[in-house]
């Protein structure tokens, strides 16, 4: 018998609603003081996680965030005995009671922004033919022509991240005044501009929203997602690191979801 | 689902494409196994290799754009970084690596490179 665990709840009682988690089993509390840890108990750890698992994983949590505040916990954490989940609720207490507190009443919200890389690179090409630098470097040594070429490079690449930083700054500006915590991922990949998450208060989704409709209504290349609102799977903070597995590491939560679910919905639906 | 969500985009294969490569660049930790010790070994190595290669690059083409190199010191400058990154790609060929996976993720802090 494991213990798998998919959040931390701002509750000690007993969960009223009948939930179930993964392999169907149900869903129950174990409380550490006044908060709790909600855990399915399993017959045994997780060979692999499969796309269904992410979906009931996330379920559960959405689940329990119409009745609590919650702190995803990351897929696949599990503990071998009770006595070792009450240990690690008694070493983050404080971080718990925290962020509890900070994220209640609050959801996240992801925006992502693509922009074509190769046509912004050509047109800054572009402007540097026209224009050149004004450090000139021969071309008259295998080194000298070596050094020429990086210093190209260098220049385009500086100018594509100054572009990059510009686009974000327009971006987040839709969005910053409305949100009460941010997290900007610029340039995953070439294309991604942008890989934003927004903590925003429930009180202000509409507000959120509007400021997408404005956004995604200006004139220009870029291409937008918008997607909400989420349990805080980029929020929680822990002062104290775990030596070994960090179990509130969620990052990759959205992208998974997005990649599995949400997106190929979408996809189905058009 | 339970908390009312919307996902709206008019280009959604182009977020698939790129999602997809979010997720799948880097295997999240150094793969060591037995088998391919070595070559997890050479991996960690040059991606940390590599990076000081950047850096000095990066520390070069700023003295250049900042006018502080004489022709003389940039012809020097520019052999030993022709030299430097010609033994690295043969180190990789060797490795068999490629240049994407000279990188490491480094959790929080996104990656190395």
């Amino acid at each position: 018998m494991v213990i798998y665990t998919y959040g931390v709840i701002d509750s000690k009682d007993t969960i009223d609603e009948t939930i179930f988690g993964l392999e169907g089993v149900g869903v129950h509390n174990v409380s550490y003081r006044d908060i709790g840890v909600a855990v399915s108990e399993l017959r045994q750890k997780l060979q692999e996680i499969t796309d269904a698992d992410v979906l009931k994983h996330e379920e559960v949590i959405e689940t329990l965030m119409t009745k609590f505040t919650v702190l995803p916990i990351r897929l696949s954490t599990i503990f071998n005995t009770k006595e070792n989940l009450l240990s690690m609720a008694e070493l983050y207490y404080e971080d718990f009671k925290d962020n509890l507190a900070r994220l209640h009443n609050k959801a996240e919200f992801g925006i992502k922004v693509i922009w074509s890389a190769d046509t912004i690179k050509q047109r800054i090409i572009d402007a540097y033919q026209k224009t050149k630098h004004n450090v000139s470097i021969s071309s008259e040594s295998p080194a000298k022509t070596f050094v020429k070429e990086k210093f190209e490079k260098h220049i385009i690449d500086k100018e594509f991240q100054e572009e990059a930083n510009r686009c974000i700054a327009v971006v987040d500006d839709y969005f910053n005044k409305i949100a009460c915590e941010k997290k900007l991922k610029r340039l995953q990949t070439e294309n991604l501009l942008l890989n934003a998450s927004y903590l925003v208060d429930k009180q202000r989704q509409n507000e959120f929203r509007q400021a997408f409709e404005q956004l995604k209504n200006t004139p220009g290349d870029l291409k937008f997602l918008f997607s909400g609102p989420w349990p805080c799977y980029n929020f929680v903070t822990l002062t104290r690191k775990p030596a070994s597995v960090d179990y509130f590491n969620t990052e990759d939560m959205l992208n998974r979801l997005l990649a599995q679910q949400g997106l190929a919905q979408e996809r189905n639906s058009v | 689902m339970t908390m009312n969500r919307t996902i709206e985009t008019d280009s959604q294969e182009a977020f698939i494409e790129e999602i997809e490569k979010v997720q799948d660049v880097l295997p999240k930790r150094i793969d060591a196994n037995p088998k391919n010790v070595e070559k997890g070994l050479a991996k960690l190595v040059l991606t940390l290799v590599e990076l000081i290669r950047k850096l000095l690059e990066k520390q070069a083409m700023r003295r250049i754009e900042g006018g502080s190199l004489s022709e003389e010191e940039i012809e020097q400058m520019g052999e030993t970084l022709l030299k430097l990154e010609n033994k690295m790609q043969e180190l990789k060929e060797i490795f068999g690596l490629k240049d994407e996976e000279l990188n490491l993720n480094l959790g929080p802090l996104g990656d190395l490179m």
